[in-house]
């Protein structure tokens, strides 16, 4: 069918189409090309700055290669911001940052997998309308919540603690992250826990042993989103955390900004501080990227 | 006061083991409890697993939901108790307050330009990428990249591209400048420009991701439509907007409804780039001011309850527009 439909169209034409084809996708790919470039020169120009002496950051031209290769920023950034924090070392900032973000991604991994499994496979009454209440708390704009939240984790006395970070997590999580589990379990077939429920297995079994197998890859696309999430927030623990020594890197970014004064911004130290941050993410893109983009791509084609 | 690492961090490891284990014991008793009162087995089951969100929803949304719509209406420094005083904080909003409406006025003038902008730029990218060119899981990775960077990162590097001195924007534009003889933007530091920077700078972050979603939309467009198009003699144009976006405009709506959203909730930028005292500042940084800068708790609930008003009349506002733009499939008679 294609094909006729294609040949039917070209044959009266003939030469004429067949150089407008070429000139088509010719300007296709000087586009493609022009904005791989917008995208592309920021981030050289951030990787090129980090590896400037300070005395190169204002020369013109810019030099995009530079002369010499100041490796030593990506040490000396955070030498510095340990001169002003006291105790806040690479590595400490690091494992902040990686122990806020593993626990957080752990705890709610576990509970999403489990609720959704609820929402997805069970009937029960007042699910379908719990289920919208939990969609509409999308809309919620996290401001608006962010107030009590705090004055509940100040009554408890646990402000300055990691603990406003990590332990929500465990009640349910995001909404968009059960929803986009449950698109999953609705995939499965329902002969797989029938024929196990006249195996003999209980529910904890077939949750266990046979749904999270089956949703691995979903598993594996929301792991990587909830990792993310974690590791790019700031404005959770800007509010939460006090002491210098348990910020993680965002914020510790943050603060070595500020501590910075406005005629001599170390540009070169800040993008060697940003290039680090964004060093596991990027890293994680290459070796998911499917998982980031069918994630996202579920609630906005078939949503 | 011992700050290694193991001392700041075991607190908190326990009670997190704590929790998860509270959590998970609580589902299984809820199990056995309902099941002993002789409730369908799929029900105490559905309840139990369900159950973690219900006590997360109660406690981290609905309680302060509800306690920030009281709050609005109070006076509260955190350290005297909560004192009513009605409709004062809305009223103060609307009339005392010299920052809100250029506070409202740069928030909503961000939206209106970085959505339908952003979306614009996603569906051009978008429908080059569906052109069948070679290699275009290399294309969708540059393509994606920006969105997958801290917001933060992405906000200090866009500082940085638009230092006026020596920022790579103003060094390209030089030529520009030097033929209309004019001082280079000061772009982030000018009240006027301040805006259409963060649009820019918005853009380069969203757009490329939005275009990867617009892909997938596109490539669930059936490619029948477009053969039976051909047979009749259908223009390029004619497909485009008879086929495509029609059949795209799924999608774009719920790009749409998310993008507005996010782009009034603005915040860690704001945090990375000083905006200019003139230019006011975007509706979510005030309120953090107001709350955790001036501890006036009271007040920022007030602002906090007006941008959930926003929000929600604007997106119920694209709702109802939808019926008269997006096609659904399962409508079709």
């Amino acid at each position: 069918m294609a094909t006729t439909a294609r040949q039917l169209s070209t044959v009266p034409l003939g030469e004429n189409v067949r150089f407008q084809r070429a000139l088509g996708s010719v300007i296709t790919y000087v586009l493609l090309a022009l904005f791989s470039l917008l995208v592309l020169v920021p981030f050289a120009f951030m990787i090129s700055t980090s590896l400037k002496l300070e005395s190169q950051l204002f020369s013109w031209p810019i030099q995009w290669i530079p002369n010499p290769v100041a490796w030593q920023n990506y040490l000396n950034a955070f030498r510095e911001l340990n001169n002003i924090a006291p105790g806040l070392t690479f590595g400490r900032i690091i494992a902040n940052t990686l122990f806020i973000t593993l626990l957080a991604m752990v705890a709610e991994l576990v509970a999403v997998t489990l609720v959704a499994y609820g929402f997805s496979r069970f009937r029960f009454p007042g699910r379908d309308v719990l289920f919208i209440v939990m969609l509409s708390t999308m809309m919620l704009p996290g401001i608006i919540t962010l107030i009590p939240t705090f004055l509940i984790w100040r009554t408890l006395g646990l402000i300055d603690t990691y603990d406003p970070l990590v332990m929500a997590a465990w009640l349910g999580g995001g909404a968009w992250a059960v929803f986009l589990l449950r698109q999953f379990y609705l995939t499965i077939p329902r002969d797989f826990e029938e024929a196990a429920l006249i195996d003999g297995a209980n529910t904890f079994q077939i949750y266990f042993f046979i749904m999270l197998p089956l949703i691995k890859p979903a598993l594996l696309a929301l792991g990587v989103l909830i990792f993310q999430a974690n590791w790019n927030n700031f404005m959770t623990p800007l509010i939460y955390l006090n002491t210098t020594i348990k910020f993680p890197i965002v914020v510790a970014l943050k603060f070595f900004q500020e501590s910075l004064s406005k005629e001599a911004p170390k540009w070169h130290y800040m993008m060697a501080m940003s290039a680090v941050m964004s060093a596991p993410i990027l890293l994680l893109f290459f070796l998911a990227q499917r998982y980031f983009i069918e994630g996202l791509t579920v609630g906005g084609v078939k949503g | 006061m011992d700050n290694s690492i193991w001392a700041t961090y075991s607190p908190t490891l326990l009670r997190w083991i704590l929790l998860g284990g509270i959590t998970l014991g609580a589902m299984v008793l809820l199990n056995r409890l309902l099941t002993a009162l002789g409730i369908r087995r799929e029900t105490a089951t559905g309840f139990s697993l369900v159950l973690p969100w219900v006590l997360g929803f109660s406690i981290f949304s609905l309680y302060p939901f509800i306690y920030s719509l009281y709050l609005s209406f109070t006076e509260y420094n955190i350290f005297q108790p909560p004192r009513w005083i009605g409709l004062a904080n809305y009223i103060t909003m609307f009339t005392a307050d010299r920052s809100f409406w250029p506070s409202l006025r740069l928030t909503l003038f961000y939206s209106a330009l970085n959505v339908p902008l952003g979306l614009a730029g996603a569906l051009g990218v978008a429908l080059l990428l569906n052109r069948s060119v070679r290699g275009i899981g290399v294309w969708r990775t540059i393509y994606y990249l920006p969105a997958v960077l801290p917001v933060a990162a992405v906000a200090l590097l866009w500082r940085w591209m638009f230092s006026p001195s020596s920022g790579l924007i103003n060094f390209v534009l030089q030529p520009i400048y030097r033929l209309l003889n004019v001082e280079p933007l000061a772009w982030f530091t000018d009240p006027d420009l301040v805006m259409p920077a963060y649009v820019i700078m918005g853009m380069w972050g969203v757009f490329g991701a939005n275009a990867v979603i617009l892909l997938a939309g596109l490539k669930n467009i059936p490619k029948h439509l477009y053969e039976a198009a051909d047979i009749d003699g259908a223009g390029t144009m004619q497909k485009f907007s008879n086929i495509t976006i029609p059949m795209l405009s799924s999608a774009l709506f719920y790009n749409l409804v998310t993008g507005v959203i996010a782009s009034l909730q603005i915040f860690t930028q704001a945090f990375f780039i000083t905006i200019p005292n003139r230019a006011g500042q975007f509706i979510n940084v005030r309120i953090y001011q107001e709350a955790f800068t001036f501890r006036h708790m009271g007040y920022a609930s007030a602002l906090a309850w007006f941008l959930l008003l926003l929000i929600l009349l604007l997106t119920l506002f694209i709702f109802r527009s939808s019926s008269l733009w997006v096609f659904y499939e399962t409508e079709r008679k």
